[in-house]
């Protein structure tokens, strides 16, 4: 009895050992060795722990980040990283055991309700569940749901997003692709639809209607070319000119010996190596799990589609993507200066977000309303998808997380309906 | 639950998809006309000839179309194997790479329905690939 205790108070609760025997219980349903269940769940273990380290290492720069911003601007500067999000839930707010279970039960009933409904579509891209396990456990438990009722309610409304999502791009991903077989498994589908409705409202018509795909566009610009080179580009300027903005007397305290420019870049440069260690740590995390539980939902619904990442649609309408980061792209910066005028956060622009749920929603625009939908689609949507996490702040901000709001917008959608059905509806019970 | 334009909801809950799902699985299979068939095989092994005598870019080009040819000709694991060296030799979105994606989703299903855990991974690992080559060439990467 006491050794069983032992178990449960002091093992069981260690996020990295839940995660270990998650991704165990997959390899052993997939009658792998003993070998391989063995460092398939070291190796589990080891992403977390990773992840972990990465979490760290944003939240220092992060922290940095604030003070200058807020001496400089007199407000509050957030800027928009899942990563930072999930890093800090898992590790420094201490979730990580509920979102990995929840992670598991999304798994669950994506394949419960692919089974037994109409809507056969198995999402297959991991990292996109991992993120919205992240938002259904943090407001889940920010509702006040613990334990068993957190991850059952966090692992049903993650799964009927699994399948709802692609179900609802599912009309337009079939003309954009030529074929049924492929359903779109990201999860920014939202905002996809809502540049849809927008393009169609506003863009070419009939005979008028002309495709981007006509045009000839300049080719990709260099700095897409690495995810961190990306995340550099927008950094490295912002952390500078914030640092010029709070004064070399404020920022000074702050940087030591160093001159306080020189720290603003180098804090810079430590956000994106915190991003990239914490996905590497993500990947290392899911790389033993999401094959093992995507094969078994895949032979459970055999007949299924099965919903993957948004680059599935890129070759469809490269020329689309282009026109639809930049447009997203001016949407964001529009925001940044815009919502803050109605008493919302700044919210600095993300260049992931911008290039791959921007670029995806370009292709939808271009779909319903030609290059007119494209273009004026697309700067919606920028603002679309700034607006929402931008709702989200003051609740990050009271659960304790620093200068971060999630991305990601059918994510972020889950997070409200947390806030603003579920919690009033828990609190009035 | 609003109605969409055309009369089915956007859910699926209309009556008319059960119908659609029936027409559309069986336009997959094309009937190839004898003509055709001697076309495409003369294609294909006047482009034999050819991709070896070339390397690089116009050699990913010539194994696409010889891809391109099999999978018309219903040689799946041909065409499978003529598309990837396609794409190894030089990364590209085209009608290879849509062919291929496909092409690697039958063998998956395939796999699914037999449970096949083995061939089903191995598909699903080539699809992950296939995004990442997406990704790479639509950002530019070389």
């Amino acid at each position: 009895m006491g050794v069983i205790n032992f178990i449960i108070e002091n093992i069981l609760t260690q996020a990295s050992v839940t995660i270990a025997l998650i991704a165990m219980l997959g390899l052993i349903l997939q009658k792998k060795s003993t070998g391989q269940v063995i460092s398939g769940s070291l190796k589990t273990m080891l992403g977390f722990m990773v992840l972990s380290a990465g979490s760290s290492i944003i939240v220092g720069s992060l922290t940095y980040f604030g003070q200058i911003f807020t001496e400089g601007f007199q407000m509050q500067g957030i800027i928009p990283s899942i990563e930072a999000i999930n890093g800090q839930a898992m590790n420094e707010l201490g979730l990580g055991r509920d979102i990995a279970l929840t992670f598991l039960a999304i798994f669950v009933f994506n394949i419960l309700i692919a089974r037994f409904t109409r809507w056969k579509y198995i999402f297959l891209t991991g990292q996109a569940i991992l993120w919205m396990a992240t938002m259904t456990t943090v407001f889940g438990y920010f509702a006040g749901l613990r334990g068993l009722a957190l991850i059952l309610v966090g692992g049903f409304i993650g799964g009927v997003f699994a399948v709802a999502m692609p179900a609802i791009a599912q009309p337009f991903v079939r003309k954009i692709t030529g074929m049924d077989e492929i359903a779109l498994g990201h999860f920014c589908t939202i905002g996809y639809v809502f540049e849809a409705g927008v393009a169609k409202l506003v863009g070419e018509k009939g005979e008028k209607k002309k495709s981007v795909e006509d045009l000839k566009l300049p080719p990709q610009l260099e700095f897409l070319q690495d995810t961190y080179l990306s995340v550099m580009v927008v950094m490295v300027p912002l952390y500078i000119i914030t640092a010029a903005f709070a004064g070399e007397e404020f920022a000074s305290t702050l940087s030591g010996d160093t001159n306080y420019i020189m720290f603003a870049f180098l804090q810079s440069i430590q956000f994106v190596v915190g991003v990239y260690v914490l996905l590497s740590g993500v990947r290392l995390l899911l790389a033993e799990i999401v094959p093992a539980f995507r094969g078994i939902a895949m032979r459970l619904v055999p007949n299924a589609k099965p919903a993957l990442d948004c680059p599935v649609l890129f070759p469809y309408s490269p020329n689309a993507v282009i026109v639809g980061f930049i447009t997203t792209t001016i949407g964001c910066v529009l925001a940044m200066f815009v919502l803050p005028v109605f008493g919302l956060a700044m919210i600095l622009p993300g260049m992931l977000t911008a290039f791959f749920a921007g670029g995806t929603a370009g292709i939808f625009g271009n779909l319903t309303g030609g290059r007119r939908g494209a273009i004026i689609g697309g700067i919606v949507h920028g603002f679309f998808i700034t607006l929402l996490p931008a709702l989200l702040v003051t609740a990050f901000n009271s659960m304790g997380f620093v200068n971060a709001t999630a991305t990601d917008v059918d994510t972020v959608s889950a997070a409200l309906l947390y806030a603003w059905l579920i919690g009033p509806l828990l609190k009035a019970f | 639950m609003r109605k969409r334009e055309g009369g089915s909801m956007m859910f699926g809950f209309g009556r008319k998809k059960k119908v659609k799902e029936q027409k559309r699985e069986t336009t997959d299979s094309v009937v190839l006309t004898i003509e055709r068939k001697e076309e495409l095989l003369r294609t294909l092994s006047q482009k034999k000839e050819e991709v070896n005598q070339v390397s690089g870019e116009e050699q990913a080009k010539i194994y696409e179309e010889i891809g391109l040819v099999l999978n018309e000709l219903g040689e799946e694991d041909h065409a499978i194997d003529s598309l990837e060296k396609s794409i190894e030799a030089k990364k590209s979105v085209g009608d290879g790479f849509k062919t291929l994606l496909k092409l690697y989703n039958k063998k998956r299903a395939e796999a699914a329905k037999v449970n096949d855990e083995e061939s089903l991974q191995k598909y699903l690992k080539k699809m992950d690939q296939l995004m990442q080559v997406s990704k790479d060439v639509t950002r530019g990467v070389r």
